[in-house]
């Protein structure tokens, strides 16, 4: 900690919250709050006087709120910066520390919250992680009996920096317990709230029994698992010592506590699995040891820094195997838990492995990104004839597209990322995305409906969720319906609705539209702008009576791959269910409001060409001439 | 048939990956390269147990010389896994890195469908068949060179942060810290020892 702060390359901002993230790698803008302190920085020696002084005591979250700290204080003795600051929502406004302070005058009741802008080139998150609060699960009594107690609260407890200076009492009467049950697994493992493994909780187990057992050698100590999980270097062993220490451990999993309300001694219920029955022990104090949890401002710090979450709500990394540090945005990486749970030894490796890829990016002289942005054929667009449109501009999340009646809207290259919401959404397809282009997309289109395609389920999928949601689903070899056929485009903003009349025109069973889900999405809003396109295709389809399901959006992150395979066969069950003739004839039908609705697409510039190549290849693919 | 980029004549080759059994244990790879050999503008097509390998790369260098390919389409895994890889590979034949296009038969189709060789097999040569199909119209494109800001932000003051934040500094990279409690130090200041060595957590 101190290293940090002497550190002369380490601007260490405490008390300080990231608000908004803009640009790309190489280029990040990061807005932060500096909360005010009251208490000027550079002016505070952390001598203290202020805090003897306050007369006001609040509940200290440093000590897991076992102990007061005063209104202006520091959360511990050793806290880097040692820097104190007023808490304003407990403070009276006796400036009893303004006095102490004197000259020094490092306090300030004018600050305010600043917001400054950063330019950095890399980031690195690492917002760890939160902690399962067991009052939620009612067997257990935490909450309502004083001593059982989460193991945080017993890390403070058994600290001689925490509110008893080291010295282990129990809640209810200040008595040192003479027996200690340590339950495990409390919130995790456990379908009704969190189903993963808290990865630490059993080494910290047996951690905490060994302490105790060292600190009071007659304390009858028991350790409650489901499993005891000890695989990394060292840890084995460390288990094995805690056994020959005469620390118990009983294989079950508490299904109740109970108090004596005269003594507030605990029952504790429990199968044990060597004696074959369940047993009822009386213990002085109960330490659950609770699940680790994302942070409780998680969501939204993914979507503040644009990067998903995996199940459960840990950030997720570019590949679990391959690329454990990298998030799908070049230039920010993840270390710590904050991307899955993981113990202090790995979070240390993980942090410089963190920086050692956040120094790859940062000592380039340059960096090479995707040239996938959008570009304005001039002479279609509309603006330059002196007519109001600017539904471009409207679709970028960017700000990237300069638009002025009476001229061509111009697409300022640094800014676009390429999402492709606007070449969707020019309804006289005037610009096109490098790369993903109008012709590209449809001859790949043709090709996937040149046979049978009454029988195919043509899936459109973003390249940052659905597209490795299609992959998830594979690696996981969860089995769907071959009749798919998928296509990817950089976000679902691009999916022109022109795509899917095509798809439907071509005579597609079924079409899906899939992208992110919003809060993920790799372009701000560009799923927003792809989702209110499928709303309005979704009601046109609609009212054309198109047999619901036919045409499906659904949103499916890179995590659920499961999901990516139960649509696609409930999109398989749709096309079963309706009689062929049946569908042939829908299509039939449908197929002049197709064709009148896609007609602007050929006047776009190489469509014709990929038109004209389709039939080719359609040809040669299926033997027939189209 | 011209390409999109003038009257340049496509010539273009179509790499069938194996990825051992991953791929050839659902579908034979024969069967799609020679399927891809009778499409319009291909004009070599061949399978390769693995493309990525060593070998596999430099055939398909050695065919972009042979055959003066311009176009390269790998049907092998997710562009996720190597498309960075087969850019490369065409790069170094001295082909544009755009001019490559994957088509995903491992990852989207054998692996998910297992259940159905038959179906897989027809899906793959769809799959390949959009990917030449895309290449057709590919264009050469330049990547995009932006400048580094040599500053770095960590996010969270816990023992990853720091530790994060200490080793970008001693890079000698300027690095911002951000922590939003009072104090660094994060859960792990508030642990007394730490296993399995029982050392202090501060």
């Amino acid at each position: 900690m101190v290293d940090a702060a002497r550190h002369p390359k380490v601007d260490v901002r405490t008390y300080t919250e990231v608000e908004r993230v803009e640009g790309f790698v190489g280029n990040f803008k990061v807005q932060l709050r500096e909360k005010s302190r009251y208490v000027i920085a550079d002016r505070c020696n952390g001598c203290g006087e202020c805090a003897k002084v306050c007369p006001i005591e609040v509940p200290n979250y440093f000590d897991m709120n076992l102990a007061p700290r005063k209104a202006i204080d520091v959360p511990m003795s050793q806290s880097v910066p040692l820097v104190y600051s007023i808490d304003m929502d407990a403070c009276i406004h006796c400036y009893k520390c303004v006095d102490a302070c004197g000259k020094l005058e490092a306090i300030d009741f004018s600050m305010e919250d600043k917001l400054v802008w950063e330019d950095v080139g890399s980031i690195v998150v690492a917002t760890g992680y939160s902690h399962f609060d067991p009052s939620v699960m009612p067997e257990y009594g935490y909450g309502r009996y004083p001593n059982v107690v989460t193991a945080i609260e017993m890390e403070r407890l058994n600290n001689s920096a925490g509110p008893t200076a080291g010295n282990l009492i129990r809640p209810s009467d200040g008595a040192n317990p003479k027996r200690l049950a340590i339950i495990n697994c409390v919130g995790s493992r456990d379908k009704r709230f969190n189903p993963w493994c808290s990865n630490f909780c059993c080494m910290y187990a047996i951690k905490n029994a060994i302490l105790l057992k060292q600190a009071y050698p007659d304390m009858d100590i028991t350790v409650y698992y489901i499993d005891i999980r000890t695989p990394s270097k060292g840890y084995e062993e460390f288990y094995d010592r805690a056994r020959k220490m005469d620390i118990h451990f009983t294989q079950g999993r508490p299904s109740l506590i109970t108090e004596d309300p005269e003594t507030r001694n605990l029952f504790v219920h429990s199968e044990d699995v060597a004696l074959g029955r369940v047993t009822e022990r009386e213990y002085d104090m109960v330490m659950l040891n609770q699940a680790a949890i994302p942070q409780p401002d998680a969501d939204e710090m993914s979507s503040v820094l644009n990067i998903s979450q995996s199940p459960g709500g840990w950030f997720m990394e570019y590949h679990p195997k391959l690329r454990p540090i990298d998030t799908p945005t070049d230039g920010i990486f993840l270390a710590g838990a904050c991307q899955g749970i993981k113990d202090i030894p790995a979070s240390v490796a993980q942090g410089s492995a963190a920086a050692a890829r956040a120094g790859r990016v940062l000592h380039a002289k340059e960096w090479e990104i995707e040239p996938v942005v959008a570009v304005v054929w001039e002479d279609r667009c509309i603006s330059a004839k002196g007519k109001k449109c600017g539904l471009c501009a409207k679709a970028c999340p960017y700000g990237a597209i300069e638009y002025e009646v009476g001229k061509a809207a111009h697409v300022v290259t640094a800014k676009c990322h390429g999402c492709g919401g606007c070449v969707a959404e020019c309804p006289h397809n005037a610009i096109t995305q490098l790369h993903f282009t109008d012709a590209q997309i449809l001859a790949q289109i043709h090709a996937l409906l040149a046979e049978k395609p009454e029988e195919k389920i043509l899936a459109f999928r973003c390249n940052w969720c659905s597209y490795p949601g299609a992959d998830l689903a594979g690696t996981s070899h969860f089995e769907y319906s071959a009749n798919e056929r998928g296509l990817r485009v950089m976000c679902a903003a691009r999916m022109d609705a022109d795509f899917i009349y095509e798809a439907f025109r071509l005579g597609a069973g079924a079409v899906l539209y899939s992208g992110c889900h919003p809060q993920d999405c790799h372009y701000i809003t560009g799923q927003r702008v792809g989702a209110r396109r499928a709303e309005r295709l979704l009601k046109a389809f609609e009212k054309m009576g198109m047999t619901p399901g036919r045409f499906r959006v659904e949103w499916i992150s890179a995590a659920e791959g499961d999901k990516y395979a139960r649509v696609i066969n409930e999109m398989q069950a749709t096309l079963d269910s309706i009689p062929k003739e049946k569908l042939l004839e829908e299509i039939e039908r449908l197929r002049p409001q197709m064709e009148k609705r896609a007609r602007r697409m050929r006047e776009t510039p190489q469509v014709e060409k990929a038109l004209e190549y389709s039939r080719e290849l359609e040809t040669a693919m299926t033997g027939k001439e189209v | 048939m011209a390409g999109d980029n003038g009257n340049e004549e496509l010539r273009i080759g179509v790499y069938v990956c194996h990825c051992g059994s991953n791929i050839a244990g659902v579908i034979d790879p024969k069967v799609v390269a020679e399927y891809a050999s009778t499409l319009p503008g291909v004009v070599h097509a061949t399978d390769t147990l693995y493309a990525c390998a060593d070998s596999g790369q430099s055939l398909i260098k050695e065919d972009i010389k042979k055959y003066n390919l311009n176009r390269v389409v790998v049907a092998a895994c997710s562009v996720k896994m190597h498309e960075p890889t087969f850019r490369a590979v065409v790069a170094e034949a001295g082909l544009n890195p755009f001019l490559m296009e994957m088509a995903n038969i491992r990852e989207q189709c054998t692996w998910a469908h297992g259940h159905d060789p038959e179906g897989a097999l027809e899906k793959a040569k769809d799959l390949t068949a959009a990917a030449v199909a895309k290449a057709s119209f590919l264009r050469p494109l330049d990547m995009i060179k932006v400048p580094i800001t040599k500053r770095a932000m960590v996010i969270g003051g816990g023992v990853a942060g720091i530790n994060a934040a200490l080793d970008l500094g001693d890079q000698g990279i300027e690095t911002i810290l951000v922590e939003k409690q009072p104090t660094i130090g994060g859960v792990m200041a508030q642990l007394n020892k730490t296993f399995p060595t029982m050392d202090c957590s501060i």
